[in-house]
């Protein structure tokens, strides 16, 4: 555990250089920020397999790479291609690039999700900002020696996503007429979709919607200290009493639509230029 | 490690514990977070840090010291652990278990689990105690996991948790007039302090209290037929709708606050069990 700490040097000497400034947030571009690359005035793209440390994308479905640049006038570092538990990565491989992007000077952590919607009164392509999360994974990124010198032992997770900018997003959301909840995401291992018993359970216990990623992330990023703001797409509902098969082709049809919504709520979050 | 090494590494370590302490300790307490002046209590005979007992990890938490205390308490005979060993430290559930493996050996029968909890319950307050009723077992580890076939089914179905001990703790509170309730400890993996949607979420499934300890330690105790009392320090109550940060510091305080009734209901158990 302790040489977590000198990967993670290693990961920014590497960064450096093909990028050699002081990020101000980390951006994880899950279902739904795909535009959002293209917002970005890209300075660099590194392959992850170019990063020493960072899980091979051979592994991955889709792109694996990290992008450096400006988001208006912010210097950010992206993540293009996200890790998953059910993959059969470890939450700590899965988080390694939060820590980098918090050595590189990030202090805001961006993360987005696609997820099933288990409140009725969501809605299909409605977006969610994440207010609190449950950790149903079975698993914690910060198991084994605790090393000071990237947090305390024993994080406080009262306030794991920002208030602030929860607020700061909904109040955009209103100004552009984009439909937005806040709520609690439940993240579970997965693969497998749950069942109508596994959706009834976790609605019972207050869940929101549920997903199989961005827990892991949230822990770390308040594990380092940083702000962070989460958004989830209701890709699909997950009303147990009127349950569909999934439809894969649906889900990715709804997340491209949310997808200019999303965006704008992201650019409207993020600090101004002059901000510190 | 498999059934057979494990046995083997329990009877090594509870040998070279029964060469510097003869006696056989009928009671062994295990300390929770904070609690280390109740070790004060005990007029120790041998002090044995971890690190020299044969095969046993190092306590590496905040609050722990991670050393063994062999000594009477009302006039018994009894080990005390300063310290222990957590699942969120990394170490596999029989790793955390193995004291008690030894314990067992040693003829330990009676077991007194301490621990800091996060109250869940809102009748409950900081530096009140709850003695474990029943718990919960959200650790997401089970025994032997990875290694199928090493499991040891357990014959019992009922809650490891003493009926008649847990009767004399409550009453051992009216006697000295402190608040002493009974409930439900929920064990979480750690290491994060829950989010204010966990702690709804463990109040609805039932739980009274929430800790990061205790249930492998009982399931271990239960399994080679010891009597247990779980013995859980509130060190703060949890108020999901009207948030505050929680420091493993603050955690520590209280629990230093409530350690003389931990120590009244420990006393009184081995005196009514003597």
């Amino acid at each position: 555990m302790l040489d977590l700490y000198d990967k993670i040097q290693d990961c920014v000497q590497s960064i450096k250089n093909h990028w050699d400034r002081q990020a101000r947030a980390g951006i994880i571009l899950g279902t739904g920020l795909g535009c959002l690359v293209e917002k970005i005035e890209v300075q660099a793209t590194i392959e992850y397999g170019d990063i020493p440390h960072f899980p091979k994308s051979t592994a991955i479905s889709h792109k694996g790479r990290l992008i450096c640049g400006e988001l208006r006038g912010i210097p950010v570092i992206a993540m293009e291609g996200r890790l998953h538990m059910y993959e059969g990565y470890s939450l700590k491989e899965i988080t390694l690039p939060v820590r980098v992007m918090k050595a590189m000077g990030a202090d805001l952590l961006v993360v987005s999700n696609a997820c099933g919607g288990l409140n009725p009164y969501f809605a299909l392509g409605d977006i969610m900002l994440i207010e609190d999360q449950i950790n149903l994974m079975g698993d914690n990124p910060l198991i084994g020696i605790n090393d000071d010198r990237l947090g305390p032992r024993f994080p406080d997770m009262c306030e794991p996503y920002s208030h602030e900018l929860i607020e700061k997003a909904l109040g955009v959301a209103r100004e552009k007429d984009i439909v937005a909840h806040k709520g609690v995401f439940v993240a579970v291992s997965g693969p497998n979709l749950e069942t109508r018993a596994e959706y009834r359970f976790l609605r019972t216990i207050g869940a929101d919607v549920v997903g199989m990623s961005t827990v892991p992330e949230v822990i770390v990023a308040a594990h380092c200290g940083m702000q962070v703001v989460g958004f989830s797409i209701i890709t699909d509902m997950c009303l147990p009493d009127a349950l569909h098969p999934v439809n894969i082709d649906e889900i990715i049809q709804t997340a491209n639509e949310a997808e200019p919504k999303l965006t704008e709520l992201v650019l409207g979050v993020l600090p101004d230029e002059n901000e510190r | 490690m498999k059934r057979a090494e494990l046995d083997r590494a329990a009877s090594e370590a509870a040998d070279f514990v029964k060469g510097q302490f003869s006696a056989t300790p009928r009671f062994a307490l295990i300390l929770g977070t904070g609690s280390n002046q109740l070790a004060d209590a005990v007029s120790s005979e041998t002090v044995i840090d971890y690190g020299e007992i044969p095969h046993f990890p190092r306590s590496t938490a905040l609050g722990h010291r991670g050393r063994l205390v062999c000594g009477q308490l009302a006039n018994q005979p009894i080990v005390v652990m300063q310290g222990r060993f957590h699942l969120y430290e990394g170490y596999p559930r029989e790793r955390v278990t193995l004291p008690i493996d030894m314990l067992a050996q040693m003829g330990t029968e009676f077991l007194f689990v301490g621990n800091a909890a996060g109250g869940l319950n809102p009748a409950m307050a900081t530096g009140d105690v709850m003695l474990i009723e029943s718990h919960i077992d959200l650790m997401f580890r089970p025994p032997w996991a990875g290694d199928p076939g090493q499991a040891v089914p357990t014959s019992r179905r009922t809650d490891p948790y003493d009926p008649h001990l847990l009767a004399s703790g409550l009453a051992c509170g009216r006697h000295h007039d402190f608040p002493v309730h009974q409930g439900v400890y929920a064990a979480m993996l750690g290491p994060t302090y829950e989010t204010r949607a966990e702690y709804r979420m463990l109040r609805r499934i039932g739980a009274d209290v929430a800790g990061m300890s205790t249930v492998p330690e009982v399931n271990a105790a239960t399994r080679h037929g010891m009597r247990v009392l779980g013995l859980s320090l509130i060190t703060n109550v949890a108020s999901p709708d009207a948030p505050q940060a929680t420091s493993g510091e603050e955690v520590i305080e209280a629990a230093r606050a409530g350690a003389p009734k931990l120590e009244a209901i420990v006393l009184d158990a081995i005196h009514r069990n003597s």
